[in-house]
């Protein structure tokens, strides 16, 4: 069924999270091959791993002072409000059906430890197209000081059964 | 120190979904959806198994950039669109190009391809501060 047109303009959030250095390494030891976790294994971060993103003391030496997250951090906490859209009763998304169709970010500023992103988004599209329904969630995560810190737009495409 | 670059500079950059790898992106990013974890979940739903986690193939194509500018604070946007499910045993290539230098931007055209030649992302591009 498609979803309602109505909906667009609907907003989502705000969603809090604050960023934590370990859960930094963890994301980033997951994506480049190891094993999120800094005891289990004994084999420390990923060879291919970018000292920036978690070694403290090329990171203190570096360009931000300290330790970034990947990029890619933003789907840890910038989903937020896409998760309360496509799981709001009002909208009826059969959410086996639903897969990821698309992903935007746009980053304004590296991910820093510390950080507490408050995320809002707002439903910018819904459609449907060749038997499938389409639906545009986009999400703005802000800092402590109200600075833009990643804005994503999640597209989300349900099957029909 | 990042990396100069022009236009034509390309890298490869290559990452295999490893029995565990949809486990440990779940745990990293939160993202539990059965689909991901549960090889039941996954042929239920038409896939064959579980599936990796599309944002994790998007996180690879960041990666890729992130390292061969030698900067991974330096990545201002991605798009990408998941054209194909990686399934667990697959090997993702992906070839990052400079397309376009303009503005202290970098534009990268990434393509994703697994073992088979086929098209996991499509579209798929990232630019970065130079």
């Amino acid at each position: 069924m498609p979803i309602d047109k109505k909906y667009i303009g609907k907003t989502y959030g705000p969603t809090t999270y604050e960023v934590g250095v370990e859960k930094l390494r963890e994301f980033a030891y997951a994506v480049s091959g190891g094993v999120p976790s800094m005891g289990f294994t004994g084999s420390g971060a990923p060879h291919s791993l970018h000292p920036l993103l978690h070694d403290a003391k090329a990171a203190a030496a570096g360009p931000y002072g300290a330790i970034v997250g990947m990029a890619a951090f933003a789907n840890v906490f910038n989903i937020g409000p896409f998760g309360q859209a496509v799981t709001d009763p009002a909208l009826g998304i059969n959410l086996p059906m639903l897969v990821h169709g698309e992903q935007e970010y746009e980053f304004e500023a590296p991910i820093k430890p510390g950080d507490v992103l408050t995320t809002t988004g707002v439903i910018t599209e819904a459609f449907d197209k060749v038997g499938k329904d389409f639906l545009t969630v986009v999400c703005e995560s802000k800092n402590q000081r109200g600075e833009l810190v990643v804005k994503g737009t999640w597209t989300a495409v349900i099957r029909r059964a | 120190m990042a990396k100069t670059l022009k236009v034509g500079d390309s890298f490869t950059h290559v990452r295999e979904c490893d029995l565990y790898r949809p486990i440990y992106y779940a745990a990293a990013s939160g993202d539990f959806n059965p689909i991901h974890i549960d090889p039941e979940a996954g042929k239920a739903a038409g896939l064959g198994g579980n599936i990796l986690q599309g944002l994790c193939s998007l996180s690879w194509a960041v990666e890729g950039v992130g390292n061969f500018i030698d900067d991974p604070g330096r990545i201002k946007r991605v798009r990408v669109r998941f054209s194909r499910p990686v399934a667990v045993g697959d090997t993702i290539t992906f070839v990052g190009t400079v397309s376009k230098i303009e503005a202290g931007v970098a534009t990268f055209d990434v393509a994703a391809k697994n073992q088979k030649g086929d098209d996991v992302l499509k579209g798929a591009v990232v630019e970065t501060r130079v």
